[in-house]
């Protein structure tokens, strides 16, 4: 059965829908649905040429919630606003801290904590 | 009006962006196999006069002595962060030719209205701070002028990395300040030919007779002269020329007598190459091999042999390649020498659209080709030569580049990220 609709979906996903589905019967309801799936990278990593990915080893963060192992997405092109978590340096080591609470401490922020991945399982 | 932005000491700056402990401590990148010195950030030049291209087994004692940091060179890293800096640099000009990894031009007219000393300087904080990478900046009417302006920047004090050359008067000054070798494009056959007739100074230069440097400097000379005149000669390219020759020739980690393990690491170079070929779109012709043993050693036997072969039609097929350059490399190899190196060469490269077939020998079906486009797909997805043809062997190990001081791929690995906390 060569239905008509077939070819749309075809253009349709050359363009932006990576796969097409390849019912040879009844044509797609979702045709005209297709949309790209959720990419992660796109929704956490907004700033894509400023962004780096960073692992935690050690618990010494535990009171900003980042743990053992986390992996934490710095985001270097934010301006740091109160209360954001930052990733700073100081005496040439890297420490995560709370924007604006202890100021008197001298650092340089490296970049912003805009998220934090945490393995659940 | 062009501007010319360049990382400061680029491959350091990428190392020391991971590791703030060496923040303004001393660092140097060394070369493939660790056997020279490649790239020194400004702490590592001040201190020590290292010399650069010094092998590092001469030098040691120097990096130890003053606690230089040393790493292997780590080009995944530098070429991911190139990357990161030329599409910041997109969106300042709609123009941009990378002319290096860490060097690029800018297109700057129809930028008249803006304050080009403030343009320059939103260039050089945006790009240190999404990168953390420092960059001068120059902006002048030509490029050979630009690239002089960025050296103003950077070696001039109180232009804090970005000088606009938006005058006259500013343009003689940079001519009169720079010496003749400080000009991109001259180089030290020419530097010693203007020495001899009493040329020290770019502003000597631009004032010889253009029949003079014509004659003696060919039209390359008279374009940088044109140039350092204010008038733009050199065009602006922003998409690269297709390379007409790919090459790569690597010294082994250490000697190797075998037919084997040359086989092996001719087969990997081989890849390597056959990948730029396909990136480009075109096929190569010929491809040629050569052998060579340790022209240093006083006491090894010497022998270099190299072979060219013409392929059946031209090709970008790995497989295709290792089984011709296999042929060559059994062709010229001897036993009883201890070889220090192999190095292959692709020629006769072209669109790969124009490739035909003859009466012998047909073209690739599209199932093999399918496979190479897989085999390239993989190889983007988890790492370079994660898969790989099986001339290659596995003993890679035993030939391969030293890179003992190589830093993690802290931006293309996710199992090499950037470790911070109990033991960063």
């Amino acid at each position: 059965m060569d239905s008509p609709t077939y070819g749309k979906i075809q253009q349709t996903s050359d363009r932006h829908a990576p796969e097409v589905s390849k019912q040879t019967g009844f044509p797609s309801a979702a045709t005209h649905y297709m949309e790209m799936p959720i990419d992660l990278h796109k929704e956490l990593a907004i700033h894509k040429d400023a962004t780096f990915y960073i692992r935690v080893d050690g618990d010494q963060w535990k009171q900003h919630r980042i743990f053992h192992n986390d992996v934490l997405i710095v985001d270097r092109s934010l301006q740091s606003r109160f209360g954001d978590l930052g990733l700073v340096v100081q005496d040439g080591e890297f420490k995560a801290m709370r924007i604006g609470f202890g100021e008197e401490e001298e650092y340089v922020l490296w970049g912003i904590i805009t998220y934090i991945i945490h393995y659940a399982r | 009006m062009i501007a010319m932005v360049d990382c400061n000491s680029f491959y350091a700056s990428c190392e020391q962006v991971f590791r703030p402990d060496l923040w303004g401590k001393p660092v140097v990148v060394l070369s493939n196999n660790d056997g020279c010195v490649i790239a020194a950030n400004k702490e590592a030049k001040q201190l020590t006069h290292i010399p650069m291209f010094e092998a590092v087994y001469k030098i040691k004692h120097i990096l130890e002595k003053n606690k230089v940091t040393f790493f292997s060179s780590n080009y995944t890293l530098y070429g991911e962060m190139s990357q990161r800096v030329m599409n910041i640099l997109g969106t300042f000009s709609p123009n941009v030719e990378v002319y290096s990894i860490d060097e690029a031009f800018l297109d700057v007219d129809g930028m008249a209205h803006l304050d080009l000393r403030a343009y320059g300087f939103r260039i050089k904080e945006k790009i240190f701070r999404y990168t953390g990478l420092p960059v001068g900046v120059g902006i002048a009417p030509t490029k050979v002028l630009a690239k002089l302006a960025n050296r103003l920047a950077k070696k001039q004090e109180g232009h804090d990395q970005v000088y606009i050359m938006d005058t006259e008067e500013k343009r003689l000054a940079a001519l009169q300040w720079a010496k003749i070798g400080d000009i991109w494009g001259i180089g030290r056959n020419h530097v010693r030919r203007l020495n001899a007739i009493g040329i020290y100074k770019a502003i000597d230069f631009v004032k010889l007779p253009l029949a003079w440097v014509r004659k003696e400097m060919t039209v390359v000379g008279e374009r940088l002269w044109r140039e350092l005149r204010g008038e733009p000669c050199l065009e602006f390219t922003t998409v690269p020329k297709p390379k007409k020759a790919i090459g790569t020739a690597k010294s082994f980690g250490q000697k190797l007598p075998d037919l084997e393990r040359i086989e092996e690491a001719c087969a990997y170079y081989i890849s390597e190459v056959a990948e730029v070929l396909r990136a480009q779109k075109s096929c190569a012709t010929y491809v040629q091999v050569f052998i060579v043993t340790n022209y240093h050693s006083k006491v090894d036997k010497q022998y270099s042999k190299s072979k060219t072969v013409k392929m059946p039609i031209p090709t970008n097929d790995t497989f295709a390649l290792i089984s011709e350059a296999r042929k060559a490399l059994h062709h010229i190899y001897k036993p009883g020498y201890r070889y220090k190196k192999v190095g292959v060469n692709l020629t006769g490269i072209i669109p790969q659209e124009y490739v035909q077939g003859n009466l012998f020998q047909q073209l690739p079906e599209t199932s093999k080709k399918e496979l190479i486009r897989t085999f390239d797909r993989l190889n983007i997805k988890f790492g370079k030569s994660s898969v790989a043809s099986g001339m290659i062997g596995t003993r890679i190990e035993e030939w391969e580049l030293i890179k003992r001081e190589r830093s993690p791929r802290y931006t293309t690995q996710w199992r090499e990220l950037l470790k911070i906390g109990r033991s960063g």
